[in-house]
């Protein structure tokens, strides 16, 4: 009688231990769990064995089933995320061993800016590249996401025009691309022209700071203590640098073209 | 998806778990218990693991659930049993038919567990 108060009070425990199954796996098998809990006891009170050790281990077994269903339904949930951490982890191995054995010298804030931005960008086209769902439209994302990096790392590293603030325009030209996905609801054919948009934004950018040059407001361009002339390294290199960013940014349009249009060959399905 | 499956290695605790329902449906207390005599004690599985395993195996469609029940040996407590599929027997003798022919390898080279443990015809 004893034993049967016993098993009922670490059966109502038992109870809500599974309650930190997630709520799919309690419908499917809490029921059954708590009376094999149950029928387990029983069986061991039956044969005269003490019950207070059995059912702390059963709680341990719980506990780490617990733990393992809950883990592998974070990353079946997940995989995406956890695909991009490693890849940044990755990318970010190659400073990190340069550090240790070639003499680079990488500040603990430049791995923390870097990996957040390569896992921003990763997980940008992750979100991005889910709504379209063909292959047009993921290379579409996946060259407008590698575009802007480059572009953004660029800038962070030397600077496009010289290396004054004027090189900050670059985040208005990105600006352009987020704002046009936004407001065309990352449907494709309105993505197709934020992209062209952008594209025009990254040629103004040369063309504004040539005019800035021309009337005079050099500090705009360079810093005033750089040993540099004020529009680095020339007019004909920044402008055929922005031109192969223009490019890849109409790529990337042209991309999200086809991804709109039912006629394409390379429409299909992902 | 699950036919292509149906020649994996199967892990321990699946293996233990479909022998125990080859011969008939069982619930959970009853698949433990058979998996237990049919390892002669050696293999004790907690609730954890046993659902855990349930729920992987009924999603690689190697059992399903049957009808709920009682078990007339048991309290009058309704049960669910679970039950081998066709797959599930499939990737059963698929995996007794790795075991065979890992102990035919050990015979055709005079392997014998003690030999194996203590270095005997090395």
């Amino acid at each position: 009688m004893a034993d049967e108060h016993a098993i009922a009070r670490y059966r109502h425990w038992y109870r809500k231990l599974l309650r930190f199954y997630s709520r799919l796996y309690r419908e499917q098998f809490a029921e059954s769990m708590e009376q094999t809990f149950n029928d387990l006891c029983r069986e061991r009170a039956e044969a005269g064995e003490g019950l207070v050790g059995f059912v702390l281990w059963m709680f341990a077994e719980t506990s780490a089933g617990i733990i393992r269903e809950n883990g592998r339904s974070i990353v079946m949930q997940n995989q995406s995320i956890i695909r991009i951490a490693i890849g940044t982890g990755c990318i970010l191995l190659v400073p990190l061993l340069g550090n240790l054995f070639m003499g680079w010298n990488w500040p603990p804030f430049a791995f923390a800016f870097w990996g957040a931005l390569l896992f921003g960008t990763g997980l940008t086209y992750e979100l991005v590249a889910r709504k379209g769902g063909t292959i047009a439209y993921r290379a579409a994302v996946g060259v407008a996401c590698a575009t802007g990096f480059i572009l953004f790392w660029i800038n962070a590293a030397v600077g496009i025009i010289g290396d004054g603030p004027v090189n900050s325009m670059y985040l208005g030209v990105l600006a352009v691309g987020f704002v046009g996905a936004f407001i065309a609801r990352f449907e494709a054919h309105g993505m197709a022209l934020a992209l062209f948009a952008t594209a025009l934004a990254q040629m103004l950018v040369p063309v504004i700071a040539l005019v800035i040059w021309k009337a005079g407001w050099q500090d705009l361009l360079i810093d005033p203590n750089s040993p540099h002339p004020p529009f680095d390294p020339g007019i004909a290199p920044v402008f055929g640098l922005n031109a192969v960013f223009a490019m890849l940014w109409v790529v990337s349009g042209l991309l999200f073209r086809h991804a709109g249009d039912p006629r394409s060959k390379i429409r299909g399905e992902v | 998806m699950a036919n292509n499956k149906a020649n994996a290695p199967l892990t321990p605790a699946v293996l233990h778990i479909l022998l125990a329902l080859s011969t008939q449906e069982r619930h959970g207390y009853g698949i433990m218990k058979q998996v237990e005599s049919d390892s002669q004690g050696k293999v004790k599985m907690g609730p954890g693991t046993l659902y855990g395993s349930l729920g992987r195996m009924i999603d690689a469609g190697l059992i399903r659930e049957s009808d709920k029940k009682v078990d007339p040996k048991m309290d009058d407590e309704r049960r669910v049993y679970y039950k081998i599929t066709g797959h599930g027997q499939k990737a059963l003798a698929a995996e007794l038919e790795r075991y065979r022919e890992v102990v035919a390898v050990a015979r055709e080279k005079r392997l014998s567990p003690n030999a194996v443990i203590y270095g005997y015809g090395r």
